[in-house]
């Protein structure tokens, strides 16, 4: 530590650093970081035999976590201090790189769109590609449509699982009882999920921030606890299985055609291959998303879109400008809600099976940290948080056990270097400035 | 200083009573409003001059007494209006003390909003917007030129697309006027406009509200501690004080009004000022701006 120090006055000299603040929060950070490890990595469990457990002691690995905490918070906070001196730092390279992206916002969003529509027929692309790419896009859609009611109406919901449980179990079950196919089940799912929006949204009229977000986590929690116990509805622990693919036009991905119906390939003449219904799913999300991007887009531009991000601003001045914060709250809620209630349908069809283990709060959190991280509001924010989010822990799979350290990691990063999301540029939704040009 | 005609009763407030348990914010106070009238609401602070506002537009339901409201041949109470539709039933806009805009949108969007009701209808619940019909673009147009035309009156108009938090603090305080304006209300309720700002603002806030007053021919309520203001451009004055009015009266009988001058500067002054004379009384009132409130 003299080493370091002493080394630092000779480089304090140009820009000025404040070293002991700096070195007390470090070492503070190095307590804590050795307090946690000490429990955590320092006491190991193993099996002395005889279904015995003994205790061994690792301690310098907890040396190491406070080492290696220490000199990580020390090396974080003198960046800062050097480049909050020079604004020519690295945040203002990403402030320059999301001014351009904002700049090339249309053809951005028409190569990625060219992009996610090549993705099945570009070389390199695997049935495991293709799964995570739908993956990707289920959580890009439920994203979208958790953005309506958290970054457009600024409605804290943390129960957002229950809306995609919903609507799973609603095509789920209307499948199981009365033979409804995917697309028949498509437009119910997104009504009773808008509905159960409306029936949770009623309660929480009054509540805001916190309390709201307590109320809607209890919400997520009763439909999942509701799911596993009405056994004789929805199959609890059990699930519902033998949920049915979707069909392309009435024709179905089979080898073997059913009786009295033409299969997929059959009718374009190609062989069969199982890859055909991952690639038209995929394409069917693909299109769910963007459909839902599209409405978002526009709904923002519309009265009602505008009166939720004024209900987000300010709710007393909403009443006063004769907005009921009532019908913009609910139906902020519904149209959420329904979306949610969309993707929980494909995501039934996709899986042909469900259980409540798919919507734990782990997912609900999942999603608002998309929301939060791609900047609250941001539609392309969404996008990128979405593959980081999913397809980050993917690819972490070869450091196995480490992953999770790099997913926190990734999340840290983000919060630290863009505080406000990705992307946190807001578009207007309407301008003068266009018309005055022509004046 | 008064309109041309005998003005006409815009809002009458009757017995109005609003208690919160055991306090006694307003205690029966009766005033009236009258069309193209400036009329001034002053008092110390707690006299109760923003819990009649909160009352007049819907934050709280009276305790007792009646709202009666004079719009065209109608006459609504507004006690028996739910909050939010007062604005459009009865016409009254507000704006707040401690500013209130939608901080995080455009000045433009601000200004859109406030005619969110006209456009909900005209987009039939943002279906007909959905799919672009042209009565709805034509609508929104209307919004526009409306907007665009309070912003020429506020000067706003090269600033449009910022961020309303972005706009300096006299400038915040014009928008928030412009936004009620755009509700096309029939009497507007200022809940101190002036605050903050300085003396050339409040000059050119007065210019702004004389010319509402005779060019859109409504009614303006103003809660206002700045006298230059209150006594600039008022034609009424309403002086409450412990939640009871204790004046009503022209600018200049207000303040002539012995209950005013006591109400501002106790009791002990007016034993002392008392000796020199009444004279005195309008200097003081206009030089000093009542106790606390000049912030």
């Amino acid at each position: 530590m003299t080493v370091a120090s002493g080394h630092a006055v000779d480089k304090a000299a140009k820009p000025p650093v404040f070293w002991v603040p700096l070195l007390k929060d470090a070492i503070l950070a190095g307590l804590v970081a050795v307090l946690l490890a000490l429990p955590l990595v320092g006491l190991q469990t193993y099996d002395i035999g005889g279904g015995a457990l003994g205790i061994r002691t690792h301690f310098d690995w907890v040396v190491i976590a406070g080492v290696a905490v220490f000199a990580g918070r020390l090396a974080l906070r003198l960046l800062r201090q050097i480049y909050r001196a020079r604004p020519t730092g690295r945040s203002a390279v990403l402030a320059s790189l999301a001014a351009w992206g904002n700049r090339q916002a249309v053809p951005i969003t028409l190569a990625g769109i060219a992009c996610a529509g090549a993705l099945p027929f570009l070389p390199f692309s695997s049935r495991y590609l293709i799964d995570l790419g739908t993956t990707v896009l289920i959580y890009v859609m439920l994203g979208w449509g958790l953005n309506v009611v958290v970054g457009l109406a600024g409605l804290l919901d943390l129960g957002y699982v229950a809306f995609y449980a919903v609507g799973a179990y609603t095509f789920g079950l209307l499948t199981h009882d009365l033979d409804f196919t995917f697309w028949e089940a498509l437009p119910f799912s997104g009504l009773v999920a808008a509905s159960f929006g409306v029936i949770l949204g009623f309660p929480v009229l009054r509540l805001r921030g916190d309390y709201l977000a307590i109320v809607t986590l209890g919400f997520g929690e009763i439909i999942r606890i509701v799911l596993l116990n009405w056994a004789s509805v929805t199959g609890g622990p059990n699930g519902i299985g033998g949920i049915p693919r979707p069909s392309f036009f009435g024709l179905p991905f089979a080898r073997p055609a059913p009786e009295g119906a033409t299969t997929f390939n059959q009718f374009f003449g190609l062989e069969f291959s199982p890859d055909h219904r991952v690639i038209f799913l995929y394409f069917v999300i693909l299109a769910m998303a963007l459909l839902t991007n599209a409405f978002t887009l526009r709904i923002r531009r519309l009265p009602i879109g505008r009166a939720w991000e004024a209900l987000r601003e300010d709710e007393v001045a909403c009443r006063a400008l004769g907005i009921n914060p009532t019908t913009v709250k609910l139906s902020a809620f519904a149209i959420g809600a329904m979306f949610g209630g969309f993707a929980g349908c494909f995501f039934a069809t996709r899986q042909g099976f469900i259980s409540p283990e798919s919507f734990t709060f782990i997912e609900s959190a999942t999603i608002l940290a998309i929301v939060v991280l791609g900047g609250m509001g941001s539609q392309m924010g969404v996008v990128l948080a979405a593959i980081l989010l999913v397809s980050l822990p993917e690819f972490g799979r070869a450091f196995a056990e480490f992953r999770m350290l790099i997913f926190g990691a990734a999340m840290v990063g983000v919060m630290v270097w863009r505080p406000r999301g990705l992307i946190a540029h807001r578009e207007p939704t309407l301008r003068l400035g266009p018309q005055r040009a022509t004046r | 200083m008064t309109g041309v005609e005998s003005p006409l009763p815009l809002l009458a407030v009757e017995n109005l009573t609003m208690r919160f348990g055991g306090l006694v914010a307003v205690d029966d106070v009766s005033f009236t409003a009258y069309r193209r009238e400036i009329t001034a609401i002053i008092g110390p602070n707690g006299a109760g001059k923003t819990t009649v506002f909160n009352c007049l537009t819907g934050f709280y339901r009276p305790s007792a007494g009646r709202l009666v409201m004079h719009k065209g041949s109608e006459i609504l109470r507004l006690e028996r209006i739910e909050g939010f539709r007062i604005v459009g039933r009865a016409g009254i806009a507000r704006t707040f003390q401690n500013i209130r805009l939608f901080a995080g949108m455009t000045v433009l969007e601000n200004l859109i909003i406030a005619q969110h009701n006209p456009l909900m209808k005209a987009s039939v619940f943002s279906l007909a917007g959905l799919f672009g019909l042209s009565h709805y673009r034509a609508a929104e147009r209307t919004a526009v030129e409306r907007a665009r035309h309070w912003l020429d009156r506020i000067g706003l108009t090269d600033r449009a697309d910022w961020l309303a938090a972005a706009l300096p603090y006299g400038a915040q305080r014009r928008l928030e006027i412009a936004r009620a304006l755009c509700t096309g209300p029939a009497l507007l309720c200022l809940d101190e406009p002036a605050a903050g700002l300085n003396p050339r603002e409040s000059a050119e806030l007065n210019e702004l509200l004389l010319g509402v007053r005779d060019e859109e021919q409504i009614g303006i309520l103003l809660i206002e501690h700045d006298m230059s203001v209150v006594m600039g451009i008022s034609d009424h004055v309403i002086v409450l004080d412990y939640g009871r009015k204790i004046a009503d009266g022209t600018p200049a009988e207000v303040r002539a009004d012995p209950e005013v001058i006591k109400a501002y500067l106790g009791e002990d002054e007016i034993d002392n000022t008392e000796d020199k004379g009444a004279a005195v009384h309008p200097r003081v009132l206009r030089d000093a701006p009542f106790g606390r409130s000049s912030a």
